[in-house]
């Protein structure tokens, strides 16, 4: 079975499994948190979202040391296992965005985004979502309250809508309501714009497991020795790395689509060793 | 290369001993269960519940709700129905909750008990100011948001979500009920079914978080 076959098999089985919260259906509640981005607001989640627990354990001055170590916990085997795989094999919004990753390719084409993608400043625009997992998640929240889950558009997309649909008229929008419609549209633009344009720039639980890829025993492994430089590996990667000079990079989310696109087959998952 | 495969191990080692720590002897798991997952997070919804009446957080000059309500709250949502002697307007809503929850007792009784209202528990606490205690005299000030200070008052303490815990939240409606449209016993009787279902949908999205929840 090809590679990004068993990726998608992978992806969809835990999308479902990470929905069996639904009342009845089985209604599976659990105390864990995800190790990736979703929202315990969606009426079928069956845990917690990671960065939930990171802001209640700062929430108003606050510290619990328990709801800030657990998430980081879980993320963190699963970071040093499979560094950022999360993202690719397991996150629902990963799944998203491979759907709509056919019209960024397209997008990718153009020569305005060619010029984009070209510039220096891009690769610190990837920044951002550390300064988001710190600011929005932490210092907000340890100073003011949460912010984060008040304009989060993945809370949006998996929480608000589906349980505007499931309960009409019970529920009226609050005062960040119109701020969070706003996020929110500009993510679905984004994610079509830009192929995995909310893991690259924007996504805190990426931020989490991105340095993980840096000790992981699963990672992508280059022979520099051998790559006659291609690039075939750098246009196919959907988070834009410069494939054939990485070497665990933070970014590299592990979905393989270098590994099968490379033509000397120079490019491998290895299990561990540097 | 060796040495790099130990820092791996043992960085395995470190954490999944540390999680399993956690979940042996730390409450955590649960913590995250009730706190967090149960718990309909409203800030993650951008959403807020509607209702016939406005439900506030904030009690009069932010006096802390009464010991007997939050003992109460641990059942169900609390009805505090506040009347009184030579009162007409305590007359005309009497008959009516007592419709509400099919119960009987006298008008100046002292009555409380933990009522059904279509399956879910509600602890009905009726209050004849003239004929009760100091301290269920001295809350009726506490939840009296409009400062109204007259009888008939009905109070339906609730939970809530507040920006990531639980709290108590409450609503209280004066007189007939007569600004909210009801002229009649059965207008009355809906109303007060409607926000009832409220109170109850609002407690049960909030139950799993609330502190005192056993």
């Amino acid at each position: 079975m090809k590679l990004q076959v068993k990726r998608l098999i992978s992806q969809v089985i835990l999308f479902f499994s990470a929905n069996l919260g639904y009342p009845g259906y089985p209604g599976l509640k659990t105390g864990f948190c995800y190790p990736f981005f979703y929202c315990q607001a969606c009426p079928a989640a069956t845990s917690a979202c990671p960065l939930r627990s990171l802001e209640q354990s700062v929430d108003q001055g606050s510290f619990t040391w328990r709801l800030f170590l657990f998430p980081l916990l879980i993320i963190g085997f699963l970071g040093v296992l499979t560094g950022r795989a999360v993202c690719a094999w397991a996150c629902p919004i990963g799944l998203l965005q491979r759907g709509t990753g056919r019209v960024a390719r397209k997008v990718k084409k153009t020569p305005l985004a060619r010029k984009l993608g070209a510039q220096k400043a891009e690769k610190y625009f990837r920044y951002t979502k550390y300064a988001l997992l710190i600011s929005l998640v932490f210092v907000t929240s340890y100073l003011i309250g949460f912010i984060f889950t008040d304009i989060c558009p993945v809370g949006f997309l998996t929480g608000t809508i589906p349980v505007l649909i499931l309960n009409p008229g019970k529920f009226v929008p609050n005062f960040f309501f119109p701020v969070a419609l706003v996020i929110f549209a500009l993510f679905i633009v984004l994610i079509f714009l830009i192929e995995r344009g909310w893991c690259r720039y924007f996504c805190p639980v990426g931020a989490l497991l991105g340095p993980f890829n840096k000790i992981s025993f699963l990672h992508i492994a280059v022979d520099a020795k051998e790559c006659v430089h291609c690039n075939v590996c750098s246009y196919e990667c959907p988070m834009g790395i410069d494939v054939p000079n990485m070497h665990r990079d933070p970014e590299c989310i592990l979905c393989g689509k270098c590994v099968t696109a490379c033509p000397n087959e120079l490019i491998t998952f290895e299990g561990r060793g540097r | 290369m060796k040495k790099f495969f130990a820092l791996q191990v043992c960085a395995v080692l470190l954490i999944s001993g540390a999680l399993g720590g956690m979940f042996a002897l730390t409450p955590v798991y649960d913590e995250v269960r009730s706190g967090i997952v149960l718990v309909l997070c409203l800030s993650c919804l951008k959403l807020e519940p509607k209702t016939l009446a406005d439900f506030t957080f904030e009690t009069v000059d932010n006096q802390p709700h009464p010991g007997f309500v939050l003992e109460n709250l641990s059942h169900g949502p609390v009805f505090l129905h506040y009347s009184g002697d030579a009162c007409a307007g305590c007359d005309v809503m009497y008959p009516v909750v007592k419709d509400l929850f099919s119960i009987d007792y006298g008008k100046q009784d002292m009555f409380h008990s933990i009522v059904s209202f279509e399956n879910s528990s509600v602890a009905y606490i009726y209050v004849n100011i003239h004929h009760t205690t100091p301290e269920l005299r001295s809350a009726q000030p506490i939840y009296d948001k409009d400062h109204v200070a007259g009888i008939p008052m009905f109070t339906i303490v609730t939970l809530g979500y507040d920006n990531g815990k639980v709290k108590p939240k409450y609503t209280t409606l004066y007189g007939t009920l007569a600004t909210y449209g009801c002229n009649t016993d059965a207008q009355r009787l809906v109303f007060l079914q409607q926000l009832l279902r409220e109170s109850i949908d609002m407690y049960n999205e909030n139950e799993a978080g609330y502190p005192h929840h056993s």
